[in-house]
């Protein structure tokens, strides 16, 4: 069975619908609920008053329904035959002898028997809107489900009837955004950046000048840029090549250790050639 | 068949429980071992309805020293912001009705409103149930079969079962769904019926002991 919550549904069917009067005729869903609605409406008590009174005023609102409830026509035209019933045996000079109270016992007073629905339709018509008012006071109960109290949580629990989010709030939002950020820097100019062996290489004489020894890394720390780790890399390696230092590592990764030979800092200037 | 006790969760979920104190702490110190506490916490994690049949198993305990525990459960909770409710053989653990609109605004949920023809409907169902649907159209003196549908598409009503009648026409009664979107801990919870229709109501369903809802004759045929 399809989804019958759809108006396509009751095209589905195939026959004039009872659903084609969901097509919405205001509260009237069936000919009970008429009938009470007009009693109501004339503010009299369903448990006294006349049903035969009813039957023109019913007939007329009858004769008003439009036409696509027709498929519920059936329903209404019992309930017109039933008030059409009454009223004519209401006219009737009643017949107080005894066969009358055998057929009364046979058949059932039509008037009562209709009262009777009606206070029954009402009771139930009256419920269901008591426990409407019931939902909407109490909203519902809940279940746990994670997905909606995390989704919930994710919105910020934000309650689903507050007014939108103005869209100035979000343009101040960025704005202060903006604000925040620090002013961009101006591009970097581009120099020609000369990095020579020779001075590097110099760096290194320098500093094996003074202490014996000399650790690559402690050398390098603090230089974050790689072409000038990498030109004092290879000017220890001409320095290595010279033979004015030699170097070892005791593990890779580990300290590389340089140390002047003899022949250190001979003043020759060949370095700078390779630069 | 009973249906009312076992179909729709309309009975209290042990029938005595007031009482049930002093017997449940005796019970407690048996060799079945599933505290009231332990059941809570079990209905916590599940985060959906758990059978009876499942409590039972997840503890190695029979069925009515659950139904004990379950009760215990369901009356200590009666002051806490969770609720116990039960369909039928199912429990699940539910916030309170109080508590209803700040969750509803939490997560963002509206109230459910329907139709004053489904409202009737339901109300039918809800009351009556099990019930058919042509004791419903009896009563609404309508043809109903869209507004039922409608309302079991959207899980307010559910099928119970068939009645053992002529055609074995279905059979309709509320869950947990319409517990909940209604705010209701139980059945019990009902708005009061018209004092009058309730009391025929009550004959009504005291002589369905016998021959359930197939009072053919009974429901729109008032004598």
């Amino acid at each position: 069975m399809s989804n019958s919550s759809t108006a396509t549904v009751v095209i589905d069917r195939g026959r004039a619908p009872e659903g084609s009067t969901h097509v919405r005729l205001e509260e009237f869903d069936g000919p009970l609920g008429l009938l009470l609605a007009l009693i109501e409406a004339r503010r009299l008590d369903v448990l006294t008053v006349p049903l035969a009174a009813l039957a023109d005023a019913y007939l007329d609102a009858l004769a008003s329904l439009p036409g696509e409830r027709i498929g519920n026509l059936s329903a209404f035209v019992a309930i017109a035959s039933q008030l059409i019933l009454i009223k004519s045996r209401a006219m009737l000079p009643r017949r107080q002898e005894a066969p009358s109270e055998d057929l009364a016992e046979d058949a059932p007073d039509p008037e009562a028997e209709l009262r009777a629905r009606l206070v029954l339709y009402r009771a139930y018509r009256d419920a269901g809107v008591s426990l409407q008012a019931h939902a909407l006071a109490t909203v519902g109960l809940f279940r746990r489900e994670p997905s909606t109290a995390q989704a919930a949580g994710l919105a910020g629990a934000r309650p689903a009837d507050l007014e939108p989010v103005p869209v100035t709030m979000l343009a101040g939002a960025l704005g202060s955004l903006v604000q925040l950020a620090p002013p961009p820097e101006p591009p970097p100019e581009i120099v020609p950046r000369v990095v020579t062996i020779a001075e590097r290489a110099a760096i290194i004489r320098e500093a094996l000048q003074g202490a014996g020894v000399l650790v690559l890394q402690d050398l390098l720390r603090g230089v974050r840029d790689r072409v000038v780790v990498a030109v004092t890399f290879l000017a220890m390696l001409e320095l290595v090549k010279r033979r004015e230092i030699v170097v070892e590592q005791a593990e890779p990764w580990g300290p590389i250790h340089a140390r002047p030979t003899p022949s250190f800092g001979t003043p020759r200037a060949e370095v700078e050639e390779l630069g | 068949m009973n249906g009312r006790e076992t179909q729709n969760g309309h009975e209290p979920l042990n029938g005595d429980y007031p009482e049930a104190g002093p017997s449940a702490s005796a019970a407690s110190t048996e060799t079945a071992d599933l505290t009231e506490a332990q059941l809570e916490a079990l209905l916590f994690v599940a985060e959906r309805p758990l059978s009876r049949r499942e409590i039972a198993a997840a503890a190695g305990l029979d069925r009515a020293s659950v139904d004990a525990r379950l009760g215990d459960l369901e009356v200590s909770l009666r002051a806490r912001g969770i609720r116990l409710i039960a369909d039928g053989d199912r429990v699940e653990l539910v916030t309170a009705p109080e508590a209803g609109a700040l969750i509803a605004r939490y997560v963002g949920s509206e109230a459910v409103r329907l139709s004053p023809a489904s409202l009737e409907t339901l109300a039918i169902i809800a009351y009556r149930q099990p019930v058919t649907k042509a004791a419903i159209e009896r009563i609404r003196g309508v043809d109903s079969d869209y507004t039922v549908r409608t309302l079991v598409h959207r899980r307010l009503a559910t099928e119970l079962g068939r009645a053992e009648a002529p055609g074995r026409p279905i059979l309709y009664g509320t869950g947990f769904d319409f517990l909940e979107r209604f705010g209701l801990i139980s059945l019990d919870d009902l708005p009061a019926l018209d004092s009058e229709v309730a009391g025929r109501l009550e004959v009504e369903t005291g002589r369905r002991g016998s021959d359930d809802s197939l009072d053919l004759d009974g429901d729109g045929q008032l004598d």
